[in-house]
C-alpha cells in the first residue's frame, strides 16, 4: 500500500522540471559522438585472418631456416616511430603552444604550425602574435611561422615564462650556477630592458594580473609573492598551509588563488579556503577559478577538471599524472604538463586538443 | 506503424546507425535528465550528468547486453555519475579562513518542504528514492542499476521513508 509520503514523493516527481531544449541537444550531439560502431564478426572474414596468420607463421620459420644457415641476415634494433605531435585547436583560442618531448610546439588560429624546435619553456603573447621560448642559454620571441623577432641572453636554463597580457612584458625563470638556482626576470616584450626582480624563487610560472601592472612568483620560501610595478613593490602572501606550488590570478585581477600540495585558497578582498584536497593544477576558465583532480569514479590515470563542482573536461594521462594546470588572466586560457603521452578532451565542445607526450601545453 | 524496440534501436546504434541512437536518445533523455535533477538538485549538473551518462552508455555499447532492458542500466550509469559528482563536490570548500573577515556564501533559498527533505537524506538514500519514485523503477532494478542486493534496496528505502515522514512531522508540529 502506498504510504502519504510516497504519494507526496511521486507527485513531486512527476512535477520535476523539464531539460532545457539546448541542453539535449548538445547531449544528443556528444552522445552520438560518442558512439563507437562495432563491426559483426563474419566468418568468412575470420578465416581469411587465420589463414593470412599461418602464412606469416611459415615465413617466419622459413626465414628463421635461411637466417641459421647463414643464407638471410635479420637484424632487429629498436625502431620505434618517432613520436607524434596533434596539437589541433580548441575552438576560442588562439593559439597552442607545447613543449613535446623537450620541443616546442606551436599551432595558432592563423593556421601556422612550428614544430621541433628544442626548448626549455614557451609562452604565447595575447592573440598568440608570438612565442617566447627558453632555447639554449636564451629567451627568444618569435612569430608563429618561426621567424626570430628578437633573442635575449639569459645566461642560464629559462625555466618558465610567463607573457602579461597587455604583451608589454615577460616574466621569466633562469637556473643559473652561481646564486640560489633559479632568479626571476622582467623584461619588455621587445627583447630590451631586462630587470633582474629576485635571485632567490622557485621555477614556478609566474601569473600575471589583469591590467599587467603586477604578478605573482613563489619565493625561496615557498611562500608567493605579489610584485608590483607600478610602486616596485613587494607583497608576501601566507597562507599557512605549506609551500605554494601553483599561482593563478583571476581574469579581473581581483583574487589570486594559492594552490599548496594539500589546500587552495583564494586571497582577494577576503582570504577563502576553496579546495581541501591534493590538486594537479589550478586556473581560470570562462571566469571561474578550476580545479585540476583526480575525481572519485574516474578510472586511475584519469584526471578532471572541475570549476565549481562542474566538470568540464578530464584528461586521460598513461604512466604518468598531468603536473600543473594553470591560467592566465583575460584569456581563456589553460596551461598543464605532464610527462607522458596524454590524451586531452574538452569536454564542452568534445573537441580533442592533443594526443602527444606532452611537457607543456598553453591554450592562448 | 510500429515503434522500433530498444532492442532494435541499440542493435542498430551499435553498428554505428546515428539514426537509432538519436531516436534511443530522444526516448530516454527525459527520464534521465530527470534523474539526475533529482539526484543532484540543480539543472546545470542535470544537463552534465545527464549528458554525460548519454555518452558513457552510447561509448559501452558494444559491451552492453541487448537480452537485457536498456533504461536501467542508462539510468545505472547516471546515478554512479551524479553519485560520483556529488562525492567530489563534498571536497569543495567555502571555508573562511580564520584570519580574515566572513563572506557569506550566497546558498540557494530552502526550497518546499518535501524536496528540502529529499535533498537532505544521505545520497546513498536519495539514490534509491530517486530511481524509486522519480525514475518508477522496482527494488530488483534499482538492485541490478547499484550493484547492490536488493535487501539493501529495500532497507534503504525504507529508512528514507522513515526518515521523510520523522522531517515533515517535525515541520508540521513547526
Amino acid at each position: 500500500m502506498s504510504s502519504d509520503v510516497e504519494r507526496r514523493l511521486e507527485a513531486l516527481f512527476a512535477g520535476a522540471p523539464e531539460p532545457d531544449p539546448g541542453a539535449g541537444e548538445e547531449a544528443l550531439h556528444r552522445a552520438l559522438h560518442a558512439l563507437r560502431p562495432v563491426a559483426a564478426p563474419r566468418r568468412g572474414l575470420r578465416a581469411a585472418v587465420l589463414a593470412f596468420a599461418a602464412v606469416v607463421v611459415l615465413l617466419v620459420i622459413a626465414a628463421g631456416s635461411l637466417a641459421a644457415a647463414g643464407a638471410l641476415h635479420v637484424s632487429l634494433g629498436p625502431k620505434k616511430p618517432p613520436a607524434t605531435t596533434q596539437l589541433s585547436l580548441p575552438r576560442g583560442a588562439n593559439g597552442i603552444a607545447a613543449i613535446v618531448n623537450g620541443r616546442l610546439s606551436v599551432v595558432t588560429h592563423g593556421g601556422f604550425r612550428l614544430q621541433g624546435l628544442p626548448a626549455s619553456a614557451a609562452a604565447l603573447s595575447p592573440h598568440a602574435l608570438y612565442v617566447a621560448a627558453g632555447i639554449g642559454d636564451s629567451l627568444v620571441a618569435m612569430t608563429p611561422d618561426g621567424r626570430r623577432a628578437w633573442s635575449h641572453a639569459a645566461n642560464g636554463k629559462v625555466m618558465a615564462i610567463s607573457w602579461a597580457p597587455d604583451g608589454l612584458r615577460i616574466a621569466y625563470i633562469v637556473r643559473q650556477a652561481h646564486h640560489f638556482p633559479y632568479s626571476l626576470h622582467v623584461i619588455w616584450g621587445n627583447g630590451t630592458h631586462d630587470t633582474l626582480i629576485d635571485t632567490r624563487v622557485l621555477p614556478t610560472t609566474p601569473s600575471w594580473r589583469a591590467d599587467s601592472l603586477a604578478f605573482a612568483y613563489v619565493g625561496a620560501g615557498g611562500k608567493a609573492v605579489v610584485y608590483d610595478l607600478s610602486h616596485v613593490s613587494r607583497r608576501v602572501i601566507d597562507i599557512h598551509g605549506g609551500d605554494a606550488i601553483r599561482l593563478a590570478f583571476a581574469p579581473t585581477g581581483d583574487a589570486l588563488a594559492i594552490n599548496t600540495l594539500r589546500r587552495t585558497v583564494l586571497i582577494g578582498k577576503h582570504r577563502r579556503l576553496v579546495w581541501r584536497d591534493s590538486t594537479h593544477g589550478i586556473g581560470w576558465l570562462d571566469g571561474r577559478l578550476t580545479i585540476a583532480a583526480k575525481l572519485e569514479g574516474l578510472p586511475r590515470g584519469v584526471v578532471g577538471f572541475e570549476t565549481n563542482g562542474r566538470t568540464i573536461a578530464v584528461a586521460v594521462v598513461e604512466k604518468r599524472t598531468i603536473r600543473v594546470l594553470a591560467g592566465s588572466p583575460g584569456h581563456l586560457r589553460t596551461v598543464y604538463q605532464a610527462n607522458a603521452k596524454a590524451r586531452c578532451y574538452n569536454s564542452k565542445f568534445l573537441m580533442r586538443i592533443c594526443a602527444a607526450p606532452i611537457g607543456s601545453l598553453q591554450l592562448g | 506503424m510500429r515503434e522500433p524496440s530498444d532492442r532494435d534501436l541499440v542493435r542498430r546504434a551499435r553498428r554505428g546507425d546515428r539514426e537509432a541512437a538519436a531516436v534511443l536518445f530522444r526516448r530516454y533523455w527525459r527520464d534521465a535528465w530527470r534523474a539526475a535533477y533529482a539526484i543532484t538538485g540543480r539543472r546545470s549538473l542535470a544537463d552534465d550528468v545527464a549528458a554525460d551518462g548519454f555518452e558513457r552508455a552510447f561509448t559501452a555499447l558494444g559491451r552492453f547486453d541487448d537480452r537485457r532492458p536498456f533504461g536501467p542500466w542508462l539510468h545505472r550509469i547516471v546515478a554512479n555519475r551524479a553519485l560520483d559528482l556529488l562525492r567530489a563536490e563534498r571536497r569543495i570548500s567555502d571555508e573562511e579562513l580564520p584570519d580574515t573577515p566572513d563572506l557569506a556564501p550566497a546558498h540557494a533559498t530552502g526550497d518546499r518542504s518535501l524536496l528540502a527533505s529529499v535533498a537532505g537524506l544521505s545520497l546513498e538514500r536519495r539514490v534509491v528514492v530517486v530511481l524509486r519514485y522519480g525514475v518508477g523503477m522496482t527494488p530488483k532494478q534499482i538492485a541490478e542499476a547499484l550493484d547492490l542486493p536488493v535487501g539493501t534496496v529495500n532497507s534503504r528505502l525504507a529508512r528514507a521513508l522513515e526518515q521523510l515522514r520523522e522531517s515533515l512531522e517535525v515541520e508540521h508540529v513547526e
